[in-house]
């Protein structure tokens, strides 16, 4: 009896410790959702449908700033990288027609993105130029390009393709009341990410990640190859990108040349999602949560009809907010 | 940990108490804009509030006016679902892009308004400035006014967006009916100020042969580019902004047109709605306003600006302030900016 809390103490401090800020936006999120629900009593599994078919880009834009970023990198061509994989996709899908070709345009349009990202890769470790700065340089040549593919907005979105982020979950053998509250959208997303980034994280390349994030001297003494990791690193980056690229012309069912909002955004749920910026630090699940939380925020600002000028600010604030109070955390775990 | 959930928590209490409650049997109208900033833009959410106010129909508005994408559009679009609105006025990002939304709104029997661009989708109505016929007049005056001969740069506005498109094709449409005229730069502004000068400046830097201008709206900004560089002025067109038609009076030497392209459009898109609420509806889905040309090389069009001009208002916003027949706010109350409960 007495023996038995002892004992689960340090277990229950480690598992804290290392995914208290995970929980804590787990633990946000419900809170936020609850809100929701409060304010707007009909909220339901229409209105979760919508909120996770909205995140879809941010995620997958989230989830390849957050690699980069982990390998001590950031990718400021990341929204431009996801306006020319949609308007790739757009322009194949067209063209494609409504079969099994559709799977090859897919195919096509992560190569571009892999494309992308190795050429940003390879300039940083060729170059020897700050990360920032050749990504800052590829946000212009990126948006060129999409332009160069598509002037205007067209194209297509292949019709089984975006029916499959639509509605709720169904599984065979099941009543369909079981999953409504699950949307197909977020099993979509949760198994291209999954299937991503668990392999990812076990593997030697995860690692180097890590390592040469955390450290880069110490990370090639240990005979991690820095430019070949840097390289897959934004070449991973590329391919996320894609995916986020793809994701906004299903939605839309065209592709646009012009980039959306996704870089500050992306870089927002890094690090409202607990990944350092200097790299070496963090995970995935967190800065997803983030992307959840802030498209929450915006659908109850919304809501709640708050002035449109005054709901930037606040969720600059509340972004402030939460990284500070995290911030000050650390500190005071640290100090004890 | 706990204590910032709770910050989060009262900080959104605090705006609910403050959100004011639905009156019965009147309507409350979500608004979906993905511009801001931008003067014309500014005037158009302005009209829909002071109509909103005007009418004396609607309880609230629920404005998501932001700098997104379209994809960014459909998720306001379904907020505003969420939200329980009883109408949409939006401003689409896109003609194609938004229809799986608006569908959603339409068959949740809400009335979906499109303004200043059009949407394809069926179920929505639309009621918009005609932008190919903007671009249309304007170029013509200009060739016109060139004699049919000359070098004209052309400053569009953003690539890739579809009012710039539907100029474009207006644009090009005139330069067809005069063989001799020559686009010696064609650029995109984006419609920002800053952007539109400095590449007027750097052309006439250059020594570029200029003979005419035709601007997306971006105009008080090019007269200012000739002004400064001491440049002899040429046929400068532009839209009906407070700055460039206040410019088309007073700047010696200045001629020039202004073409009508009102940001009031937001509140007619507001009566529009109330008209179908109330079981009015158009005959046609799609109602265009036309624009006009004032042109201060004549007598007439010199009195029509006389009359238009406003001193009162910002530069970049548009003169025609309001519109015969749709909006009924007065000049205070669109530049007061208010909507109702606020």
């Amino acid at each position: 009896m007495t023996a038995r809390p002892v004992a689960a103490r340090p277990s229950v401090a480690i598992v804290a410790a290392r995914h208290g800020w995970t929980l804590g936006l787990a633990v946000l999120l419900a809170l936020l959702l609850a809100l929701t629900k409060i304010i707007q009593p009909a909220f339901g599994a229409t209105g979760l449908e919508a909120l996770v078919r909205a995140a879809l880009p941010f995620a997958f834009a989230t989830a390849a700033m957050t690699v980069v970023v982990i390998a001590g990198g950031i990718d400021l061509s990341v929204a431009s990288m996801m306006a020319v994989a949609g308007v790739t996709g757009a322009v194949l899908m067209q063209n494609a027609g409504d079969g099994a070709g559709a799977l090859l345009a897919v195919g096509a349009v992560l190569l571009v993105g892999a494309a992308m990202g190795a050429t940003n890769g390879l300039l940083i470790v060729g170059t020897r130029l700050p990360d920032i700065v050749v990504t800052l340089a590829m946000l212009f040549v990126w948006e060129g390009v999409a332009l160069l593919i598509l002037r205007a907005p067209g194209g297509a979105a292949t019709p089984w393709l975006r029916e499959l982020v639509v509605g709720p979950l169904v599984i065979p053998g099941l009543p369909p009341a079981a999953t409504a509250l699950v949307p197909q959208a977020l099993l979509v997303l949760a198994v291209i990410l999954a299937a991503i980034w668990l392999p990812l994280r076990r593997s030697r390349l995860g690692l180097g990640i890590y390592a040469v994030g955390s450290d880069e001297t110490a990370a090639f003494r240990s005979g991690v190859s820095i430019g070949a990791t840097k390289v897959a690193a934004y070449t991973l980056a590329g391919v996320l990108a894609a995916l986020g690229g793809l994701s906004v012309t299903l939605a839309t069912g065209i592709g646009e040349p012009i980039p959306g909002p996704y870089l500050l955004a992306s870089v927002a749920a890094v690090v409202l999602g607990g990944v350092a910026l200097g790299g070496g630090r963090g995970g995935l699940l967190g800065p997803l949560l983030a992307v959840f939380i802030l498209r929450v925020v915006r659908l109850d600002l919304t809501l709640l009809a708050v002035d449109p000028n005054v709901t930037t600010i606040i969720e600059g604030t509340i972004m402030a907010a939460v990284v500070m109070a995290g911030g000050l955390l650390a500190m005071r775990e640290r100090r004890s | 940990m706990t204590r910032r959930i709770s910050a989060a928590a009262a900080l959104a209490l605090a705006a609910a108490l403050g959100a004011p409650a639905a009156a019965q049997d009147m309507f409350t109208i979500g608004v979906s804009n993905t511009v801001q900033g931008n003067g014309w833009r500014e005037q158009m959410i302005c009209a829909i509030r002071a109509q909103a106010l005007d009418s004396g129909q609607v309880a609230s508005l629920n404005v998501a006016h932001r700098n997104t994408d379209a994809a960014g559009q459909l998720e306001d679009i379904r907020n505003l679902i969420q939200a329980g609105v009883d109408a949409i006025v939006v401003n689409p990002a896109s003609p194609d892009a938004l229809n799986d939304a608006i569908r959603e709104a339409t068959a949740a029997g809400i009335v979906v308004v499109a303004v200043d661009q059009a949407v394809s989708e069926e179920s929505a109505f639309v009621i918009s400035n005609d932008q190919e016929q903007y671009a249309y007049l304007g170029a013509r005056w200009l060739f016109e006014q060139l004699g049919g001969e000359g070098d004209v740069v052309y400053m569009r506005g953003a690539a890739g967006a579809s009012a710039d498109e539907d100029r474009d094709r207006g644009f090009r449409r005139a330069l067809e009916e005069f063989p001799n005229i020559r686009i010696a730069q064609e650029v995109f502004t984006g419609w920002q100020q800053d952007q539109g000068k400095q590449q007027m400046l750097d052309y006439l830097a250059s020594g570029l042969p200029v003979d005419g201008v035709w601007t997306s709206g971006i105009d008080n900004v090019i007269v200012d580019a000739f002004l400064e560089s001491g440049e002899p002025l040429v046929p400068i067109v532009g839209a009906d902004n407070a700055g460039f038609v206040e410019q088309l009076l007073t700047v010696d030497g200045l001629v020039g047109a202004a073409v009508t392209n009102p940001g009031s459009i937001g509140g007619a898109g507001v009566t529009l709605a109330l008209q179908i609420l109330n079981g009015e509806s158009p005959e046609e889905r799609v109602v265009t306003v036309t624009p006009e040309l004032w042109t201060n090389a004549t007598e007439e069009g010199r009195a029509r600006i006389e009359e238009a001009r406003n001193p009162d208002l910002d530069p970049e916003w548009p003169v025609s302030v309001s519109i015969p027949g749709w909006t009924t706010y007065s000049m205070e109350e669109i530049i007061a900016c208010r909507g109702p409960g606020e």
